[in-house]
This record gives structure tokens, C-alpha cells and sequence, in this order.
């Protein structure tokens, strides 16, 4: 093949150039040495004459540049002839490869954005995660105290700012109506960690940053457009927030969005106040800490760090330091999550798809490249090159898949827009765009697709039409007999099945889930908030009574069954696990460790959680009171009753007091729909915090009742604001988001692979049946049965499905391994998935093959031997 | 005789003087320089600055073939040698020119 040489021969060209040129000096010199010349003398002579070397140099360069140029030209005015000669071939062929590059840039849009991105921050890749960690496991608690975060900052060596952050909601009153915002209260350096600043005002002073500072805020942009209509006047503007006035300082630009998009403060929380400098104060903990790493520093040398500091501070403060490991993560893991393997996946299968279409089209070229044997004999015989007619093949490739993959930028789009709508609550969701970087992927998938559509047909046409000499090749001569063409259907029908054995895990593990009953009823029950704040729970005697106040006023609406609090929403809330000691008693061979929750005493009757034994907290009590669920008695106490018994929380961990176990109630899916119940602790405390989630029990439709819920709210708590007002569906079907995105895209590719497998299968068979028309019409004149006919093209189709079958089958034991942590209820050999996958290609196969078989064996004998 | 100059020589002529001395047999660019010049009896010297492109171009067009070889030398030198299609060319472009210098002979001889 000369044609890569040409591309990557350019310097051996030029040494030729050289080495040409070269003789032929030297032979003029030569020359004149021989008239009698000073060797000297001879050779600056004929380099004189010879002329300006660089300028006989670029002459002939143009002349290659200019041929190259000619073919360049040439090669795509007959591509353009081409297409618009078979306008349904280029159609057909466009429009696939339109859907399957698209669909591969529109996923591989989403991975860029979320996965491979750094995060939108300067240098976003030095930013760290950190979490301090109980190292016996007694409590859940990740969060940072203020005083550690401050130790780790001055201590360490590998970082260039520690700072930290956690969300409150609060109540904004300067406006007519009170409005709920939503703060992230920001330790010191918070801005100079993210390496943003306000684009409107200023960044936080010290002062603001000192406890008892002066009181300052920097605002969103969304809440700077909301409430003041980008006024640029906004800073230096107050706001109201539990009865202090704030100065707004400066807003954020609108890509700044941490930790939450839904925020709309930032507001300084110091870290020296007086109490968090006591020794206590190391055992409260609520900062989520963020660090920025020196540049070329190592997670290995940061974790090494980390390790010495909180070594030198255990000898300092033993009680709780000592018993404390720092964990540390990228920040961009800690956001994107278990998101990337879900992308990857979807990835992985359109390119699957890519492949398939791409053999589709190959097989198509193939079928057209033997109608071409003409043309490209003809070419051959004027005198063309081998490599020039591969190279002019591939042009006309290479134009479908231009074509192609601009149509699929349109539907890469398309698809971008669809994303955005379908994964609201996918990580970084709103930095997955189009840009140039999708459009150089797009044409270099255009490239690839090039090649592995086009560049075995036209090898295999030219190299036929080496062998058969024009004379030679007439119709009736081509072969039938085309192992390549049947191994191209059997790619695709492998693939497919590979495919759809995915989509069949996980649709069989949806349907699995579907099955189970959570052990509470998320039906009729609506759900939100009312704001409130930290600042609040200074006096927690009055937090109680006020949301006391409005489970009471709730639950005598007409209408409402049943009133409650929790701290975390049933079904959707993560694991927070301590450890417990039972009757002061601490067994080391058998740690008691169990989820605990806050709940008010009307949860079980509101989330119709069955009490098994015992009582409910009663209404006036308050912490003193817990309950269990089956699984804890089961677990700790073998059978028996745990009614009466005293819990307390294990030295180490963050369970307050010791409570006595008043009932055991039925075992739920607290941590989420598909995690099995664990042992569980229900304290009963209708404010675990100034903001629980209500759960309202509805008769009817829950959102039915949201405005009369809204109003007897705004009759209780005039100042308040109600937020996040949804059925509690709605927040358990958002938990599964993105398993049910996942299923749905990966059962469309699947469909999509299996009709084009099938439309390769009926595409072959009926080209086929095409070439080998006379054929047929002999074999009926003499007297063969219809049936015959049929039974040969069925026999045929089938064998390439089951062979295709089996290999697909194979292909997806092998691979579905990466998707048995995405499974639920079934193994990834699940045989009911393969049997039905297999059972559904094959009779989508045979359905294919048995059209053109029936073609085949209509036709009237007499008619073909007349054509003919 | 003086020899032309370069801008003498029309158009397509050097292509036509390059095949029918490639034709004689194998040869380097420098050899067709020099079998130009004795050939013609030193009236037409052939600028390197327009062999060698036009060598090239030949090449490129399918009408010349070249290969590494040995000169008389013993030097390393592309030698150029005519293809079939080269061949086929050459006598079309030798009938063309036979047609064209003697109607230029005609005119001249006319109109005197």
C-alpha cells in the first residue's frame, strides 16, 4: 500500500528530493574536475549552476502538493457523483450513521462534562475532600469539628488552605413575604480554596470572617437575578435573616455553584468563638471540609500527612482525637459519585451500536461494491492504481460519514436537550453542552466509522477485480458463496444479543424491585418543609413546642389522617450507623450496631409501620423513648422482648443519653427501596432538627391537599415559608432516577442494535436471493418444491442468528460483570434473562429471514430464464 | 550555435523532449540534461530549476517510472523510465508536435 507511505513518507520523500539533487551536483563536478578544474572551484561552480536548491526544491514540492491536491478534489466530485446517484443507498446510510454517531456524542457529551472534566473551578483537580472517621466504627459521623478544621490547616504540609462548609435554611424577612433561603454558612479561606471570588463586590474581609464581626453575605446569581433583577445596586443592599441585619457584599457569577446548586447565601462561620476553643468542643462536628493541595503533591503524600498530624494531635487531646482517622477523597469523585460507572456503561453500549451500524454499512458496501465490479475494472484498465481507487472508495465513505456525522451533531443535540430534561438530578447536569471539543470527537468518530465501515469492502472489491479481468467479469459470475457478508450479520447479531442481555439484567432487576413492599406505604402521603435554623436551637424547648404546634394544627385538617416528623425521609435517606450498649452492659465480642432515627411519635401510624410489640413513644415524652424494629430484636436480643430494656449510646459515639426501648415495630426500607432493612434505633423527637421533613397522610390525591396545608401553615407561622412540597412517590422515584434513566437508554440502544441486526440479516438474505434468482428459477423449473426453497434461505438466517446467539451470549457473561453491582434480586447469570434474550433474537431472526425467503421462492421460473 | 533560453522553449515541450530522451532507455536527471544538450548540439539547455519539477510531474502523472539505481559512477541516482503509458503519450505528443512544426514551416515558407 503506497497510500500511507505517502502520508507518513513525507521526510523519506524529501531525503530522495535531497539525495537526487545531490547527484547531480556532484556529477557536474565531476565534470569539470575532468576539464581540468580545482576540485574547490568545480564544485562551487556547478552549485552556481545548478540555481537556487531551495527554490528547485519547493517547485517540486508543489508538484506533489498540487497532485495530492487534484486527487483530493477529484476523489470527492466523484464521492458527490456517487451519492447523488443512489440517493436511498446514501440515505439509508447517512441516517444510520446520523444515529449512531449522534447517540455516541451526546453520551460521550454527558462523560466529558461530568467525568472528565476537572471541576468548573481553577485548577479543580487540586481540590480535596476530607472527613474525619471514627476508627472503630461506633459512630457514621463524617463531618469536621471547627477546632480540627483550624488544627489540620495550621498543621499540615501538603495542602495550601483548608476551609469547610455546611447548608442551612433559613428565613429571609426584609421582603413582604418571608421567603426561605437557603445559606452555606463557609468557613475562613472558603473562596480562596475554590479559587472563585464574586464577580459583582467584594470576597468576605477578616473582620466579617471574626466571630462577632460584622454581619455580611454574599449572594447566588440565581437569587441575584430572582429577587434582584440583576440590579447591580444589590450590593450594599440588607437582607433580613432571623431578625439580623445582613450586608450584602458581593454575588457569585452563575457557573459558581458549591456546594449546592440551590444556594442562595454565603454566609462567614467563624471559628473562633470562645466555646470552640474549649477541649468539648472537639466532639462537635459539622463542617464538610475542603482543601486545596499544593501543586504535584500526591494523594499518597497527602494521605502520609494527614496521618502525622492527627497522630500529633491524638497525644494532644487523647479524647476523641486519638480514636480519629482523616479520610480523603477528590473532591470531583465526591460529587460525581457512582454516576461515572452508569456513564460508562451507557458509553460502552452506544459504541456497541456504533459497531453495529457500522457493520451493517460495511456489509452494505460490500453488496455494492460487487454491482461496482464494472466500474473499478474499468478504472484498473485505464491505468489506475490500486491504492488511488481504495483511496477514491474510502472518499466516498468518508463523505456519507461527514454527512452523517453532521446529522448526528444535530441529534447529538437533540439528545443534550433530552439529557438536561430526563437528569435533572444527575451530578453537573448543567455543564453537559456541545462545544468544540464534542465536534472534534464527532469527526473523528466520522473517521473511524470511515474505516471500519469502508475500508474492508473497498480492499476486497479492488483485490476481486485484480483477479478477474474485465473480460471475465460478467453477472451471472459473481459469487454468492460470501463468508464475509453472513460474518458481518453474525457481528451484528452478537452484539445485539450482548446488548440486550444488559438491558435484560437490569430491566429483570426494576421488575425485581418492583416486587418488593418497603415495609411502610409511600402512598398518599405528601411531604416538605417548613424553615427554620440552627440559630434557633438555642432554646430547643421552643423548637419542640413550635413543631409540635404544627403537627397538632395539621392533623385536624379534614382530610389529613396522620401527622409526623423525621429527620430523613423514609425510602430515600442514607445509612447512619452507631453503636449502642444495652442495660450499661458492653459485650467487645458482640458491638451493637444499628441505623439510628429521629422521628416523631406519630411516624409509624403516618408510614403505616406495623408495632409489633410494646408501645409507640408516647406523645409527651421526649428523647428518653426509643423504639426498635424486628430486625434489631431479632439480632440483639434473640427473640425475646427488648421492651423495658435501657439503650445507650456506646463511649465514642454520637447517641446522647441512655433511653428506654418502649416497642418493637416492623422492619422498613429506610435507607432505600433497594437496600435490605438493617437493625434500626427510632428515637422519638419531633425536632432533631430546626427543619424536619413533615409527612402528612393523606385520603386522596396528596398534592390535592397542598394549598390547604400552605394556608393553615401560614395561619400557625406567619414568618415561615413552605418549601419542598412534593408526594413522597415522587422523592423515592427521584432516589432511582438514574437507575431508571440507565435501564430505559440501554433498553432503547438494545432495541435499536436488534433492528439492525435484523435489518442486516433481511438486507443480506434478500441481496442474496437477488444474485441467485436464476439459480432459483432453474432449480423450480426441474421441479424442486417452493418449501425447498424456503427451508434452504430459513436454514440459512437461522444459523447465522444462533451462531450470533451464542456468541452474544458469551460476550455478555463476560461483560455483564461490570454491571452486577447495578443489580437487584438476580446475579448477572440470571438464565431467565439469556433463555428470554435468546428466545426473543431468534424469533426476531427467523422472522427476518423468513421474508425473503418466501421472495425467493416466488418466482416464476419461466419469467427468470427469459430475463436471462 | 548560442543556446535558448529556457523561455524560448514552448510550452509542453520540455515534457515532450524529457519522454522521447527517457525512451532511449533508463536514465538519471542529470543524464537527460546532458543527452538534451548534445542531442540538440548545445542550442537547448535545460534549466534544473524546471527539470527536475517537470521530472516530478511525469512521474506523478503516471508517465515516467523510477527506481534507485547505480550510475556509471558508481553513485547512488533515481533513474527515470518510461511506462506504457508514458510510451503512448510520447507518440502523441511526437505526432502533435510533427503536425504543429510543419504547419509553422508552411506559414513560414507561404509568406515569403
Amino acid at each position: 500500500m503506497q497510500w500511507w507511505r505517502r502520508i507518513f513518507g513525507w521526510r523519506v520523500a524529501e531525503e530522495a528530493m535531497e539525495r537526487e539533487i545531490g547527484f547531480h551536483i556532484a556529477e557536474v563536478t565531476e565534470a569539470y574536475i575532468a576539464q581540468g578544474m580545482a576540485p574547490e572551484q568545480a564544485r562551487r561552480r556547478a552549485q552556481l549552476e545548478f540555481g537556487g536548491r531551495e527554490q528547485v526544491k519547493q517547485e517540486i514540492r508543489e508538484v506533489h502538493v498540487s497532485a495530492w491536491l487534484d486527487a483530493v478534489v477529484f476523489n470527492f466530485r466523484a464521492a458527490f457523483r456517487f451519492l447523488r446517484k443512489s440517493p436511498s443507498f446514501s440515505i439509508i446510510v447517512i441516517l444510520t450513521l446520523a444515529l449512531g454517531i449522534g447517540a455516541n456524542s451526546a453520551v460521550f457529551s454527558a462523560i466529558d462534562a461530568v467525568v472528565l472534566r476537572p471541576l468548573p473551578y481553577p485548577h479543580g483537580d487540586e481540590l480535596i475532600a476530607l472527613y474525619q472517621h471514627d476508627s472503630k466504627g461506633r459512630s457514621a459521623n463524617r463531618l469536621v469539628a471547627p477546632a480540627r478544621l483550624e488544627d489540620w490547616d495550621r498543621m499540615n504540609s501538603t495542602m495550601q488552605a483548608f476551609s469547610g462548609y455546611y447548608l442551612d435554611d433559613n428565613t429571609e424577612t426584609s421582603g413582604s413575604m418571608a421567603e426561605k433561603v437557603t445559606e452555606a454558612m463557609v468557613a475562613p479561606r472558603f473562596f480562596e480554596v475554590m479559587g472563585v471570588g464574586p464577580f459583582l463586590g467584594r470576597a468576605f474581609t477578616s473582620q466579617e470572617m471574626h466571630f462577632g464581626g460584622p454581619r455580611a453575605v454574599i449572594i447566588s446569581y440565581r437569587y441575584w437575578r430572582n429577587r434582584f433583577h440583576g440590579d447591580r445596586a444589590a450590593v450594599g443592599a440588607r437582607l433580613r435573616i432571623e431578625d439580623k441585619d445582613y450586608l450584602i457584599v458581593g454575588v457569585m457569577p452563575a457557573s459558581f455553584q458549591f456546594p449546592s446548586r440551590d444556594v442562595d447565601l454565603w454566609e462567614p462561620s467563624p471559628l473562633d468563638a470562645p466555646f470552640e476553643r474549649t477541649a468539648m468542643a472537639r466532639n462537635f462536628t459539622w463542617f464538610n471540609v475542603i482543601a486545596r493541595r499544593k501543586p504535584g503533591v500526591t494523594p499518597h503524600q497527602i494521605a502520609a500527612d494527614l496521618v502525622t498530624v492527627q497522630a500529633r494531635l491524638g497525644k494532644q487531646y487523647p479524647h476523641p482525637d486519638a480514636e480519629l482517622n482523616v479520610e480523603v477523597e477528590p473532591l470531583k469523585q465526591v460529587i460525581v459519585g457512582s454516576t461515572s460507572s452508569s456513564l460508562w456503561l451507557l458509553y460502552g453500549s452506544v459504541s456497541l451500536l456504533l459497531l453495529i451500524a457500522c457493520s451493517n454499512i460495511a456489509a452494505l458496501l460490500l453488496a455494492r461494491t460487487t454491482d461496482r465490479e464494472h466500474e473499478v475494472s474499468v478504472r484498473f484498465s485505464l491505468g489506475a492504481s490500486r491504492d488511488a481507487i481504495v483511496v477514491q472508495l474510502l472518499t466516498e465513505v468518508f463523505g456519507l460519514a461527514l454527512l452523517g456525522s453532521l446529522a448526528g451533531l444535530a441529534v447529538a443535540d437533540g439528545a443534550v436537550y433530552g439529557l438536561h430534561l430526563l437528569a435533572k438530578t444527575l451530578p453537573r447536569a448543567n455543564e453537559i453542552a456541545l462545544d468544540w471539543r464534542i465536534v472534534v470527537y464527532t469527526l473523528a468518530a466520522a473517521l473511524a466509522t470511515t474505516v471500519l465501515c469502508g475500508l474492508f469492502p473497498a480492499m476486497r472489491g479492488t483485490r476481486r477485480s485484480l483477479a478477474h479481468s474485465l473480460a471475465l467479469t460478467s453477472r451471472s459470475q459473481v459469487s454468492t458463496q460470501n463468508p464475509i457478508q453472513w460474518l458481518l450479520v453474525g457481528v451484528q447479531v452478537t452484539l445485539a444479543v450482548t446488548l440486550l442481555v444488559g438491558a435484560g439484567l437490569l430491566l429483570r432487576s426494576m421488575q425485581e424491585l418492583g416486587r418488593v413492599y418497603p415495609g411502610f406505604d409511600p402512598k398518599h402521603v405528601l411531604t416538605f418543609q417548613v424553615s427554620g435554623s440552627w440559630q434557633e436551637t438555642t432554646d430547643m424547648k421552643n423548637v419542640v413546642e413550635r413543631i409540635d404546634r404544627t403537627l397538632d394544627g395539621l392533623r385536624t385538617l379534614p382530610g389529613v389522617e396522620d401527622t409526623a416528623t423525621s429527620a430523613t425521609l423514609p425510602g430515600v435517606s442514607s445509612k447512619y450507623q452507631i453503636e449502642f450498649e444495652i442495660d450499661g452492659h458492653v459485650d467487645p465480642s458482640e458491638r451493637i450496631l444499628a441505623d439510628s432515627h429521629y422521628v416523631s411519635a406519630g411516624y409509624f401510624a403516618t408510614m403505616r409501620i406495623p408495632l409489633l410489640l410494646g408501645q409507640v413513644c408516647r406523645e409527651a415524652s421526649n428523647t428518653s423513648d426509643v423504639v426498635v424494629n424486628q430486625g434489631f430484636a431479632n439480632r440483639y436480643f434473640g427473640g425475646a422482648s427488648p421492651v423495658g430494656h435501657l439503650l445507650g449510646g456506646a463511649l465514642g459515639s454520637d447517641f446522647a443519653g441512655t433511653s428506654m426501648i418502649r416497642g418493637v415495630v416492623g422492619d422498613a426500607r429506610e435507607n432505600g427501596i433497594e437496600t435490605e432493612p438493617v437493625p434500626t434505633v427510632y428515637s422519638c423527637f419531633s425536632a432533631p432538627n430546626p427543619f424536619p421533613n413533615y409527612l402528612v397522610r393523606t385520603l386522596g390525591n396528596p398534592m390535592a391537599m397542598a394549598k390547604t396545608v400552605r394556608r393553615r401553615i401560614h395561619e400557625l407561622e406567619p414568618s415561615r415559608s413552605v418549601y419542598a412540597m412534593s408526594p413522597l412517590q415522587q422523592h423515592l422515584d427521584d432516589a432511582s432516577a438514574e437507575t431508571r434513566l440507565r435501564t430505559i437508554l440501554l433498553t432503547l440502544f438494545a432495541l435499536v442494535a436488534v433492528s439492525l441486526a435484523c435489518i442486516g440479516l433481511y438486507g443480506t438474505l434478500s441481496y442474496v436471493a437477488r444474485l441467485r434468482r436464476r439459480e432459483f428459477g432453474v432449480r423450480l423449473a426441474l421441479g424442486a418444491s417452493r418449501g425447498h426453497v424456503v427451508a434452504g434461505f430459513l436454514g440459512r438466517g437461522l444459523r447465522v442468528g444462533a451462531i450470533g446467539c451464542a456468541a452474544g451470549v458469551l460476550l455478555g457473561l463476560g461483560l455483564s460483570r461490570f454491571l452486577s453491582g447495578m443489580l437487584y434480586g438476580i446475579t448477572s447469570l440470571d438464565p431467565m434473562t439469556y433463555a428470554g434474550v435468546v428466545g426473543f433474537v431468534m424469533s426476531v431472526a427467523s422472522l427476518a429471514s423468513l421474508l425473503p425467503a418466501v421472495r425467493a421462492a416466488q418466482i416464476e421460473p419461466v419469467r427468470v430464464l427469459r430475463d436471462e | 550555435m548560442t543556446p535558448l533560453e529556457k523561455t524560448d522553449l514552448l510550452q509542453g515541450t520540455l515534457d515532450l523532449l524529457i519522454l522521447k530522451v527517457v525512451a532511449l532507455g533508463p536514465v538519471h536527471g542529470y543524464g537527460i540534461s546532458q543527452r538534451i544538450r548534445q542531442i540538440s548540439q548545445e542550442v537547448l539547455q535545460v534549466q534544473q530549476g524546471s527539470l527536475y519539477p517537470a521530472l516530478h510531474r511525469l512521474e506523478k502523472r503516471g508517465w515516467l517510472q523510477a527506481d534507485w539505481g547505480e550510475s556509471e559512477n558508481g553513485r547512488q541516482a533515481k533513474f527515470y523510465r518510461l511506462s506504457a503509458r508514458g510510451r503512448r503519450q510520447l507518440a502523441a505528443e511526437e505526432q502533435s508536435w510533427t503536425r504543429l512544426s510543419k504547419a509553422v514551416a508552411l506559414i513560414l515558407q507561404t509568406a515569403e
